[in-house]
């Protein structure tokens, strides 16, 4: 994994770089899991960030913030209250782990299963004879985990 | 895996894209691969299998991206929510279980692509909690409600409403 402060989108049409983190978190308020599809937003408030391929395609969600994603995968990216600081998505960093989450908020629209996912039973490679199969087809048109000088590359369709 | 009958919607953000099944399967679950991982923006992708045949889009078409050869991951273009991943020789589709109306449908069953499980995974639910936006910001929290952009979390005769959008 990088060890720069980078990501972006699954396709690669968007990429950025943070200079420095602040806090990671978990926002289960409905608009965050609306915009992400999800059971809730992990966001880290990003400093310094640049957009160093392509620019999201931005939603305004309310009068006061607005939400970008990658108008060519829809990997949502960042969360932004106007005048305020970038809130990169942490699962779009090439290396998550270094944006850790350290606090849930908005617990009011928490889902009921939320805090027992850890305990959910784990389909393991072997157990599904099918499954591996399948993954084992499967040729990844996402874009790598680390910049790139060129992309795409000619493999995709 | 089982099939069974139910009356769920759902759809993006901002409402361009809409969605309603007759049916689903009981495998609603969630994957940490990477490739779901950055599908969704997030630490795993949570998703539950529904029928193509039992699937209308109600609103709108959902724009997609192959992410690999048989796959490809669809999202509202206007907005971006992801909203499915289509494993393009199924029969079966797997929602976004968060773009559902009504996600508490849907409780996840099993975990999958563990070999992509953040290491901090485990440990999501014993971080500390802050106070609701509503307890610690009431002003903030009131002007967010009154603008908001976003579809409710129902079906709806027209979308966006009249006098549209704040721009």
């Amino acid at each position: 994994m990088s060890e720069a402060l980078t990501g972006g989108c699954q396709c690669g049409a968007v990429r950025f770089r943070a200079g420095r983190l602040g806090r990671g978190s978990l926002c289960h308020c409905r608009m965050c899991q609306k915009q992400f599809g999800h059971f809730y937003a992990p966001f880290v408030t990003s400093f310094e960030v640049t957009w160093t391929r392509g620019q999201p395609k931005w939603f305004r969600s309310s009068n006061l913030a607005e939400r970008g994603f990658c108008a060519d995968c829809g990997t949502p990216l960042v969360y932004h209250e106007l005048g305020g600081e970038y809130e990169l998505a942490i699962g779009a960093f090439d290396n998550p782990v270094a944006a850790a989450p350290v606090i849930q908020v908005n617990p009011a629209d928490k889902l009921p299963f939320a805090d027992d996912l850890p305990e959910l039973p784990t389909r393991m490679p072997g157990d599904s004879p099918k499954q591996d199969a399948f993954n084992a087809r499967v040729v990844s048109y996402q874009h790598p985990d680390h910049d790139t000088a060129v992309w795409p590359v000619e493999q995709q369709p | 895996m089982r099939q069974y009958a139910i009356e769920a919607s759902g759809g993006c953000q901002c409402g361009a894209v809409r969605y309603h099944t007759t049916a689903a399967m009981d495998n609603a679950h969630i994957c940490h691969c990477r490739m779901c991982q950055k599908a969704v923006g997030n630490f795993f992708a949570a998703l539950v299998g529904v029928p193509k045949d039992a699937l209308t889009w109600t609103r709108g078409e959902p724009a997609t991206f192959r992410s690999s050869a048989n796959v490809e991951r669809g999202f509202c273009a206007r907005c971006g929510t992801p909203l499915f991943y289509n494993d393009v020789t199924s029969k079966r589709i797997a929602l976004t279980i968060g773009s559902f109306d009504n996600p508490e449908l849907f409780p996840p069953q099993a975990q999958d692509g563990i070999e992509g499980r953040l290491p901090f995974f485990d440990s999501l639910h014993e971080i500390e909690t802050e106070t609701t936006t509503e307890q610690e910001s009431e002003a903030w929290a009131a002007a967010i409600k009154a603008s908001s952009n976003q579809h409710p979390d129902r079906d709806t005769a027209a979308w966006p409403p009249q006098g549209g959008h704040h721009a």
